[in-house]
């Protein structure tokens, strides 16, 4: 994997959990700026998924697919369906789903590294 | 609503209210907290699911009782899922089963894994109470319980 990208996203990510937990000290829903913030660390994971593809079909690297893909997807997946009960749930609790989503996202690029070795 | 505003101005609307905290016992399981407890059960099913269909599919022959486990465990942890996002008394009902069932599960294999190293040939969602996962699958359901009971309309 790419690791400048890796970091891009280590670091945006980052910044959405603190700002979202930021809001969850402040008793505050989600708002729209913060919904920004988390479609750029998804885009990031968009390129990186397709450029670890690209990656892995030219390079062909030993690597557990199932699992890879697993967490590959898993990540995509978390920050839409957080940013969707943004708009249902206009308490606190928004704020609060969305740090668990961006605490995901971490966990979860902290193993595809560690999958990539 | 006028019907010149643009999408952008549309959405910083719709996210520029706040909502009093709803009465846990009023808001069903699936609002306020009832959100953060959704999203991870929802995380937990996924991560289990995949992992068990993965395994299953990848080298089942080698363990097959403990990826057949993990992956009723998931699909467990899905119902779950469904159940705590919905209101109703069915759902209601279904969340406990579902909940109990993931708290037995988690003691039974944990102490079995503890007690009887080797016991399971391959690490499940549930091996040393869920440690494989920070031991959110042994939290989650004294979680679950305690939002349950708390969500439960006055009589």
């Amino acid at each position: 994997m790419f690791l400048p990208l890796s970091l891009a996203v280590f670091l945006s990510a980052t910044v959405v959990l603190m700002w979202s937990i930021a809001f969850v000290v402040r008793d505050r829903p989600v708002v729209l700026k913060q919904l920004w913030a988390a479609a750029v660390v998804e885009c990031l994971l968009a390129v990186q998924a397709v450029s670890a593809a690209v990656a892995l079909v030219a390079v062909g690297r030993e690597i557990v697919v199932w699992e890879y893909w697993g967490y590959v997807f898993t990540a995509l997946l978390v920050l839409p369906a957080a940013a969707a009960w943004a708009f249902a749930e206009r308490t606190k609790w928004s704020s609060v789903v969305l740090a668990v989503a961006a605490f995901t996202v971490i966990f979860l690029q902290w193993r595809l590294l560690q999958l990539w070795g | 609503m006028s019907k010149s505003a643009s999408w952008k101005q549309r959405l910083e609307r719709r996210l520029d209210t706040t909502e009093r905290t709803v009465d846990p016992r009023e808001g069903g399981t699936g609002r306020g907290f009832g959100r953060v407890v959704v999203t991870i059960y929802a995380i937990l099913a996924v991560a289990a699911t995949a992992r068990a269909l993965w395994q299953l599919i990848d080298h089942g022959h080698q363990a097959p009782l403990p990826y057949a486990l993990s992956l009723l465990a998931g699909v467990v942890y899905i119902v779950a899922t469904v159940a705590l996002a919905r209101s109703g008394p069915v759902a209601r009902r279904v969340a406990w089963v579902a909940v109990l069932f993931e708290l037995v599960g988690v003691i039974a294999v944990g102490i079995a894994t503890v007690a009887v190293p080797g016991s399971f040939p391959d690490q499940t969602v549930w091996s040393g109470f869920g440690q494989g996962y920070g031991y959110v699958p042994l939290v989650l359901p004294f979680v679950g319980i305690w939002w349950l009971r708390r969500t439960r309309a006055p009589r």
